[in-house]
């Protein structure tokens, strides 16, 4: 039986075809880049194999993608109020998991194949209500592959459509940071399926970004820099954890659980972790010393809504209407606790990591009272 | 032939600069006794300290350094402040080659604004100055005020734990060591 003949597309065609692959991480950035840089002339339409192609590869590409990214793993999340197990698709019905494109992320994909993105002004957007999971969780992809030219990222932003992508905020916050960062955009979209899927899928993408973002403060000289990079992080944290407690999906915070303990793994922690590259004596008044470094610890300030969590569920009786969610958050407490010690009967639960981060907190403050 | 003469302009700027510091925190009170009850013991044990009550705050206001404690939400900020009048004079001066005439004005009018600019550079260094000794007062104070309201929060834990025992039946005995900062109620029940 012969090879079926290859599909053959225009040169335009070929180079959107490219440039979405580079989206879905399927193509270097050396092959793709260039091309989001180049300016090639809009055809007046695609021809039918290209749509199918590019259709393909969406289904194909953002499937992979989230199964790669974590959706594989075998893990708990809640459904309905209680812990299910289980691979995502094991978690809920196939059919349930449909992520659907609308016409938008073609007409994106024809605009970044056609302009210069770095340049052209405005930036594609559109009328965000017509969005759907999928086509945000294309741009929050395309962003991530074009984030590593900061100013293509920048022009992006200018666009509600990545501007306000909630997503795109909770994994890049640092990238909204400046002097008026425009407020946090709703997460309502994500923690409703499919949005709550892809999220969950997402757990150790989410995880890494912010091991990394906690990691690498510690190296910011800027005093500014730091200062906006962590008010806009603390913004982030305070509207996703508000948002995930409205919709009774505390579980979608577990990737802050894995960061936290894994931060805050050596007992002695100090601020200087966070704050020891800030170079001179920073601005004249105290004040405005004390709220940058407090801005850098925003992380760990949010700790205390989660020890609170963990309070409001160990009062919780079985009469309760949540009580397996707060059964499963006490689990999760206990889960990201430290690592068990040989021959120790008694488990250390995550409150260990949060008196860590009360320490380090306590440590900032020249009024240490009480 | 246009004759040489020197022109004079003199500016003079008077003004009250003012340049504060705050920091802001929390008191951790357990809480022994309710709420209220708490806010109350606070309350009363800092008036004891030199407090005032303003608007539902405690302040205390000394040498620029203002101390406020809010008794119910326990928050607590502790502000500098510093004042000053200052009058700054200069005086700018150049050449002019006529007499009268739009020459003349143009040039008296580049030299006000260049004494203008000096006085707001001179009036930016005494605000900053100003805002240093600000920030140096507060800091100066910190150690002060944490240790006065540390011992405000320890006396009231101290007072609460004794109230509480007292609810909870006869009071036996009670041993106080200021110095460990240990207190021991033995209580009949």
């Amino acid at each position: 039986m012969s090879d079926p003949q290859p599909k053959s597309v225009s040169r335009f065609e070929a180079n959107l075809l490219r440039i979405l692959r580079f989206f879905l991480k399927q193509v270097p950035a050396e092959q793709a880049l260039r091309l989001v840089h180049d300016r090639m002339d809009r055809p007046k339409c695609l021809n039918a194999v290209a749509v199918e192609l590019v259709r393909d590869s969406l289904a194909k590409g953002c499937v992979l993608y989230l199964v790669r990214a974590g959706a594989w793993k075998r893990d708990r999340f809640l459904r309905g109020g209680e812990p299910k197990f289980g691979r995502l698709w094991e978690r809920s019905p196939v059919e349930r998991l449909t992520l659907s494109f609308s016409k938008h992320a073609l007409d994106f994909l024809i605009w970044v194949t056609t302009a210069r993105a770095k340049d052209e002004r405005p930036v594609w957007q559109t009328d965000d209500k017509n969005l759907t999971v999928a086509d945000r969780l294309l741009f929050f992809l395309a962003y991530e592959a074009m984030r590593s030219d900061p100013d293509l990222a920048a022009a992006l932003r200018t666009s509600a459509t990545f501007g306000e992508n909630a997503l795109i905020w909770l994994a890049h916050p640092n990238d909204f940071a400046g002097e008026k960062p425009p407020p946090v955009p709703s997460f309502d979209v994500w923690l409703t399926e499919p949005g709550s899927f892809v999220l969950e899928a997402l757990q150790p993408v989410l995880e890494h970004r912010w091991l990394e973002i906690e990691r690498t403060k510690g190296q910011i000289g800027d005093w500014a820099q730091l200062g906006q990079q962590g008010l806009v992080q603390g913004r982030v944290i305070d509207a996703f954890t508000r948002a995930v407690d409205a919709a009774g999906r505390r579980d979608l915070v577990r990737f802050l659980l894995a960061v936290m303990s894994r931060v805050l793994a050596t007992p002695d922690m100090a601020p200087t972790f966070w704050t020891g590259g800030l170079q001179g004596s920073g601005p004249p008044r105290l004040a405005d010393r004390l709220e940058t470094q407090r801005n850098a610890l925003a992380l760990l300030r949010h700790m205390g809504r989660l020890r609170e969590w963990e309070r409001a569920a160990r009062r919780s009786s079985y009469m309760d209407e949540d009580y397996a969610a707060n059964k499963f958050w006490l689990g999760e407490w206990e889960r990201f606790g430290p690592t068990p010690t040989p021959g120790r009967e008694d488990r250390e639960t995550f409150s260990v990591f949060a008196d860590r981060a009360e320490r380090v907190l306590q440590q900032l403050e020249p009024l240490r009272i009480g | 032939m246009s004759r040489a003469y020197r022109i004079r302009v003199k500016e003079s700027i008077s003004q009250d600069l003012s340049a504060s510091d705050e920091v802001c925190s929390d008191l951790e009170i357990l809480e022994i006794l309710p709420g209220d009850q708490m806010a109350d013991l606070l309350a009363g044990e800092l008036q004891g300290r030199g407090f005032e009550e303003k608007d539902g705050k405690l302040v205390r206001s000394q040498d620029g350094v203002t101390v406020a404690v809010d008794p119910k939400s326990g928050e607590v900020s502790v502000k500098a402040e510093k004042e000053e009048h200052v009058d700054l004079e200069t005086e700018k001066e150049g050449w002019g080659y006529d007499d009268v005439g739009p020459r003349g004005q143009q040039i008296r009018r580049q030299l006000s604004e260049q004494a203008k600019a000096e006085l707001e550079r001179r009036t930016q260094r005494q605000q900053e100055r100003l805002q240093g000794e600000a920030t140096e007062k507060l800091e100066g104070v910190m150690d002060e005020v944490r240790k006065d309201l540390n011992d405000a929060v320890n006396s009231v834990t101290r007072e609460a734990l004794k109230r509480k025992a007292a609810q909870l039946g006869q009071i036996k005995e009670m041993t106080e060591d200021p110095e460990a900062g240990s207190l021991t109620i033995k209580v009949e029940v």
